[in-house]
């Protein structure tokens, strides 16, 4: 029978090692609570047995996720500036900033009394809010690319209009009309009906 | 400075947690330690990667230690700085009770 010995749930850990009583031997099991820490400069989720801490002279810790962001940290880049960063993408709009999402993540310091059903119920949750969050996140991104991706149509559509002739002779188009490329719109398939007749004569 | 790491061969670095023979380069004046004394001094942090067997890597910002005496126990009465977790399992009890933060 496992039973652990002097093993609170309720505070946190103090203690590098806790005795786990296992029948008549007495098993010496390190219980450090393991937390999913953010890097810091990228902001990624650094799972356990991953990355470096860094502990600086004033105790201030910061969790790296890989010697990629470590290495930017030590060339004392600003993450705000970095292109590929959380920091950078959130200050510049790219990603989704404010949701009510984001008010499950936030670090609460006060440890819970274990609750089989409170547990149950909380890693459901997790992947519930994780699935509408990141929902959330690619619409944002979505609605963001919307504008260009209309410009970048029109664009390409007035290009076709004007160089038609480059895809297909205007003689062929003329002939065979079966050979007509297929209807983008109404506006522009009439606008190369219109160019085609001054030069059939 | 570090003179020699006790317990160990001639290739061998400190860590953290070891105890070093040391001497003293520089001494702020009116304390019992002087310039040139040998003393005996355990490391609490090292800007080399200390490696936890939970796969938790932490490195500190500067290598620094904590004069003591035979016994283990400081020879002062304040500690700077943040202490590595280490120690409390080496029994240095009394330098983690007096340090500020350990990490």
């Amino acid at each position: 029978m496992l039973k652990s010995v002097g093993h609170n749930f309720y505070t946190p850990f103090l203690s590098l090692f806790d005795q786990l009583v296992l029948g008549n031997c007495v098993l010496l099991v390190n219980l450090r609570r393991m937390r999913l820490e953010k890097c810091w400069f990228c902001s990624s989720t650094v799972y356990p047995g991953h990355g470096i801490q860094f502990v600086r002279n004033d105790a201030k810790i910061f969790h790296f996720c890989r010697s990629k962001c470590h290495k930017n940290f030590k060339m004392k880049r600003n993450p705000r500036k970095v292109k590929w960063t959380k920091a950078y993408r959130r200050l510049h709009g790219k990603d989704m900033t404010q949701d009510s999402t984001f008010e499950f993540e936030r670090k609460r310091n006060r440890p819970e009394r274990y609750d089989r059903n409170l547990a149950e119920n909380t890693l459901k949750a997790i992947k519930k809010i994780d699935k509408i969050r990141s929902d959330r996140a690619s619409d944002h991104i979505k609605n963001r690319l919307k504008t260009g991706k209309v410009q970048r149509q029109k664009e390409a559509r007035k290009q076709l209009e004007l160089g038609i002739h480059l895809v297909k002779a205007p003689l062929a188009l003329a002939q065979d009309s079966s050979l007509c490329l297929p209807k983008i719109k109404d506006n522009v398939s009439q606008a190369q009906t219109e160019e085609n007749q001054p030069m059939e004569e | 400075m570090c003179i020699r790491v006790i317990g160990a061969s001639n290739h061998r670095y400190a860590h953290i947690g070891d105890v070093i023979v040391a001497v003293i380069k520089e001494a702020v004046p009116n304390t019992p330690l002087e310039r040139s004394e040998v003393i005996r001094a355990v490391i609490v942090r090292t800007r080399k990667e200390l490696k936890r067997d939970n796969g938790m890597i932490i490195r500190y910002d500067d290598n620094a230690a904590v004069v003591i005496d035979q016994e283990g126990n400081p020879k002062g009465t304040r500690i700077f700085g943040a202490i590595a977790r280490e120690l409390r399992q080496l029994n240095f009890t009394k330098i983690v009770s007096l340090a500020p933060e350990v990490l």
